[in-house]
């Protein structure tokens, strides 16, 4: 995204939320955390001008905010999907044909990792083991885990998140 | 103290050293990447370790480690060797080696310790860094392939600068170094993070290609723009000042400079320059010798006589300005004085009837260990921001409590804790009266030793902090706050800046600020400080030289009006473009176009000499040697570095060829001028060149005691009643109108504009960038709009050093300035 539209986009946002978690933490120390978190659970990722807003507020530099930010992999700094579809990695996975699931993603949504389609439904993401090796190749989507997945499998469940809508 | 020993070597140092330390004061080298002497301690790259008996079994990172008594150092060893080598192998597997293209090259750590450790190989394979180069801003460059990730860039825009740029992001391989969303960099652009690096990742641009380092010659010399009186190591290849190099072992700066320093200096070389004297014949100016310029000088101003005026900038070195009064007596004039004669009362009036002196009363380092600070205006850190860097240093690292009185946010402002007195505009008396009315009442001023408690006590009925607390909106409670806090500080400070945008009520903020310093013991007291700051570089040696109207002599706003009412015959103006500054440009114009004889002395051919009669091209302060007196009466030389460009002059030849032309002596050299203004000069007794050290030699000791402690009752003001109001003011990328002519500020700042408040912006319909029209007394200026958070309701900003703007249309010395606002 340009820098330009970038900041077209978050002058959009509607900052009440923001603030309302800021005024929780305002008076205490070391609160970057938490705030940050909450914003992300409001918003669903952190936009740029909750960054600002945050900076200005808690008297922190935007640029430490932001090193923060992209130190944890927890925060998420574009919008994302509805549906999180993780998709395993993990040795077990990935000797099962995980590439090929991805790719069937890929193919079908037109996003890899950490990427989200365009209609903010899914979000894309490789990750590493999620401990169910036994039915790999894994995938999960929100907190629904689907085992032993193949091909045609992949289609029926964002499909069938397709139609929930 | 600690006794230890380092490599054999016996050492006594503070017991808040660092084995680094130590080892600097032991004559041992111990190399380093991530230590710089002004941050704080950080321990990244470990190219510092060393052996310390007492902790045996692991290398001890020296730059961290405190000393302690008996310790035993061994600075290299095989193995110390081999882990140093092994942190530069480590480092040269992602790093980029393009040294011969790199600026840094010839003084770059990282190379220097590559040669010294003869690092030939690499045992470790791996991706070299490829990262594009952040070129965005025209004057510094980030070539992240080049960094060692020591952080000292983010450290100093922290703790010295309070900018806060730059911060690690990233994890891993992917670490780097970054500004908030990884953008282009986009800041006050001082350049404190070019001279830390270690490396050439981050590189002044405008010096790009120049010269090798070892190419450049280096001269130390005295910043020509504010009053803080920075040193700068012009260097210079080929007669050309091609850059400014770091230097943190003279002067006060501790080698931190302001945009204005770092990257202002190019006005030296613009093409603009005035290069040979002109003079009006049938109307226009026309290129003449110097021989026929200065005979129609000494002509005209034998004619004038007494009914001379002479007007000056403080730009002129000391030796300069002692000349320019001998042309004054030369002439039998009286008339003379400098910077628009108004501004600088604060201290000419205000600290003369009070304290009995015409200087702050110490020096800025000591601002560090305060522990309340008191700032008159945000706008300090424009006008003197390296300065404002003692301030944020005191404030984060020393926990000072910083108080703004402000008629607008600002850097300071934003600073850790800060407490702001937001006012409405014009009413800063009102809220110091408030503050020592609460000292009075609470019982807590000192006021053993002054004189006039009891007048103004009295004078101070009207100033309850409730009272106050109305007219201004500013809270009782943080009146109170702020006065008790300063009382109660064991090392305190006042600042406040004076200059031409800032005229209004100029006498009675210095007197109100000196009742404030004497009810809380600060005027005088060792550890704090009054400081009362002139924009100028060299404001300060103008008050000390008193180039000011003698005691029948017209200033300068009365030179203008006799000369418009005909009674002024000839006006001399050196080195002041008064069209484009001096409150009133209509007033100024009509007394230039009135006055029968006009010589303007400059490095331009500034609006004002344009209408001149002669124009005499004069010499930047590059050029000259002499010196400056900065703000804190710290007397600095001045060295020459270039020639001057064509046939242009230093206004001390021009001044002495003046002089000669009336048969008067003028000293042959600066050296010896300086003897003699140093002779006829008070304060400057006893002074003599050579006791100039590095650190340049402060007038009347560090502690400059009053020599009278009278309180002057002084009265307030009240708010302007208009929905929108003017402020006129300095931007920090600028210093008077001569920072207009250098490229590198004018980079950042290429315009004039006016600043609006969110608020106002909305309100108003206003967008960035959109010309906006500000109507007041029927003229009319006319600039794009700047929008953003600093400015209160009601409350617009102009800066004053465009003459294109033409602000002083409508700025005519008002704390605010009704204004209408229209597209
Ligand atoms: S130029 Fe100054 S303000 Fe800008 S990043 Fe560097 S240190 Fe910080
Ligand atoms: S850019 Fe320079 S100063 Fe900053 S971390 Fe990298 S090497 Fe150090
Ligand atoms: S303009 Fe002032 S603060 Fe900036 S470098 Fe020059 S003397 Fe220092
Ligand atoms: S590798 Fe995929 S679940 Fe363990
Ligand atoms: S200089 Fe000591 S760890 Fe970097």
């Amino acid at each position: 995204m340009t820098e330009s539209a970038q900041q077209a986009q978050t002058e959009e946002i509607d900052l009440t939320a923001a603030n309302a978690v800021i005024d929780k933490y305002q008076d205490m120390h070391g609160a970057l955390m938490p705030v940050l978190q909450e914003i992300q659970e409001a918003y669903g990722y952190i936009p740029e001008e909750t960054v600002h807003l945050t900076a200005e507020r808690l008297n922190v530099y935007a640029s430490q905010i932001y090193g923060v930010l992209t130190f944890y992999a927890q925060f998420h700094l574009e919008p994302r999907g509805k549906y999180i579809i993780r998709v395993c990695m993990g040795t077990a996975c990935h000797v099962k044909g995980a590439g090929r699931i991805g790719d069937t993603i890929k193919e079908r949504l037109g996003v890899g990792h950490a990427e989200t389609t365009e209609d903010l439904l899914f979000t894309a993401e490789y990750v590493a083991c999620i401990g169910a090796c036994g039915m790999a190749p894994v995938i999960m989507v929100n907190d629904a885990t689907y085992g032993s997945i193949s091909v045609q499998k992949t289609d029926e469940v964002i499909q069938k998140y397709q139609e929930l809508g | 103290m600690v006794n230890l020993t380092i490599d054999g070597k016996q050492v006594t140092v503070s017991k808040t050293a660092t084995i680094y330390e130590a080892a600097c004061e032991a004559g041992v080298h111990i190399p380093v990447l991530c230590y710089a002497k002004k941050l704080m301690p950080y321990g990244a790259c470990r190219v510092c370790l060393v052996e310390v008996e007492q902790m045996k079994g692991r290398l001890i990172p020296a730059c961290t480690t405190p000393v302690t008594e008996g310790m035993v150092v061994t600075s290299t060893s095989d193995e110390i060797v081999k882990v140093r080598k092994t942190v530069l192998e480590f480092l040269l597997v992602n790093h980029v080696v393009d040294c011969p293209v790199c600026d840094k090259g010839g003084e770059c750590d990282l190379q220097d310790l590559t040669y010294e450790y003869e690092v030939v190989s690499n045992r470790f394979e791996g991706e070299k860094f490829d990262l594009p180069t952040d070129e965005v801003n025209p004057l510094i460059e980030r070539n992240m392939n080049r960094c060692v990730l020591c952080g000292k860039c983010a450290r100093v825009c922290d703790e010295i600068v309070g900018y806060g740029s730059y911060s690690f992001i990233n994890r891993g391989f992917e670490t780097k170094i970054a500004t908030a969303f990884d953008r282009g960099l986009n800041c006050e652009f001082c350049g404190q993070c070019v001279s830390m690096c270690p490396v050439g990742a981050i590189l002044p641009r405008p010096f790009k290609f120049k010269a090798r380092p070892w190419q450049l010659k280096e001269i130390d010399s005295v910043c020509g723009y504010c009053g803080n009186g920075c040193t700068v190591t012009l260097g210079t290849k080929d007669n050309k000042v091609e850059t400014i190099r770091f230097n943190d072992k003279t002067g006060v700066n501790d080698g931190n400079l302001c945009v204005r320093g770092r990257f202002g200096y190019s006005f030296i070389n613009s093409e603009d320059r005035l290069t040979k004297p002109l003079i009006r014949e049938n109307g226009s100016l026309v290129e003449t010798s110097w021989d026929k310029a200065l005979a129609r000088v000494a002509d005209g101003l034998k004619q004038s006589g007494s009914e001379t005026g002479i007007v000056t900038g403080a730009r002129l070195t000391n030796e300069e300005l002692f000349l320019l009064r001998n042309v004054a007596k030369a002439l039998g004039s009286e008339n003379i004085d400098h910077s628009g004669g108004e501004c600088y009362k604060g201290l000419t009036e205000g600290l003369q009837q009070t304290l009995g002196l015409q200087a702050s009363t110490a020096t800025f380092p000591q601002v560090e260990n305060c522990d309340a600070i008191l700032s008159i205006r945000s706008d300090f850190y424009e006008t003197h921001p390296v300065f404002g860097m003692v301030v944020n240093q005191a404030v984060r690292r020393n926990d000072a409590k910083l108080t703004v009185i402000a008629d607008k946010r600002g850097k300071f402002t934003k600073l850790p804790e800060a407490k702001t007195l937001l006012h409405k505009p014009g009413l800063e008396v009102n809220l110091i009266n408030a503050m020592c009315r609460v000292l009075l009442d609470e019982g807590l001023a000192k006021t053993e030793r002054l004189s006039g408690v009891d007048e103004l006590k009295a004078a101070l009925a009207d100033y309850a902090p409730e009272t106050v607390a109305e007219t201004t909106g500013v809270s009782v409670d943080a009146i109170r706050t702020a006065a008790r806090e300063l009382a109660a500080a064991e090392n305190a400070a006042i600042l406040l800046a004076y200059g031409l945008p800032y005229t209004a009520a100029s006498k009675e903020l210095g007197i109100a600020a000196a009742n404030l310093s004497l009810l809380t013991g600060i005027a005088g007291r060792t550890g704090s400080g009054l400081y009362v700051c002139g924009e100028k570089n060299n404001s300060q040696g103008a008050i000390d030289l008193a180039v000011m109207p003698g005691a029948t002599g017209l200033g300068a706003q009365q030179m203008l009006s006799a000369a418009a009412q005909g009674q002024l015959k000839a006006l001399y103006v050196v080195g002041e473009d008064m069209v484009s500054s001096y409150p009133d440009r209509k007033a100024v114009e009509l007394a230039l176009d009135k006055v029968p004889f006009l010589v303007v002395q400059d490095l331009f051919l500034s609006p004002t000499a344009q209408m001149a009669d002669v124009v005499l091209p004069a010499a930047s302060f590059a050029e000259k040697d002499g010196t400056f007196t900065n703000a804190e009466r710290r007397i600095q030389r001045v060295r020459a570095a270039v020639p001057s460009p064509g046939d242009a002059r230093t206004d001390f030849n021009i001044l002495s060829d003046v002089l000669s032309a009336f048969g008067a002596q003028a000293p042959a050299t600066a050296a010896e001028a300086f003897a003699q203004l140093t002779a006829d000069t008070a304060a400057y007794q006893g002074i003599s060149l050579d006791m100039l050290g590095a650190q340049g030699y402060v007038w009347g000791t560090d502690i400059l005691t009053p020599i009278t402690r009278n309180l002057v009752a002084v009265a307030g003001s009240k708010p302007l009643d208009a929905a929108h109001q003017l402020l006129v003011g300095s931007a920090l990328y600028h210093s008077g109108t001569m920072s207009t002519h250098a490229k590198g500020p004018m980079a950042v700042v290429s315009e004039p504009y006016i600043e609006f408040g969110r608020e106002d912006a909305k309100a108003l319909n206003v967008a960035e960038g959109d010309l906006v029209k500000l109507s007041a007394d029927g003229e009319i200026i006319e600039a794009k709009a700047k929008v953003d958070n600093r400015l209160p309701q009601g409350v617009l900003f102009a800066p004053y050093h465009f003459s294109a703007l033409g602000l002083n249309k409508i700025y005519r010395g008002q704390p605010a300035i009704a204004v209408q606002v229209g597209k």
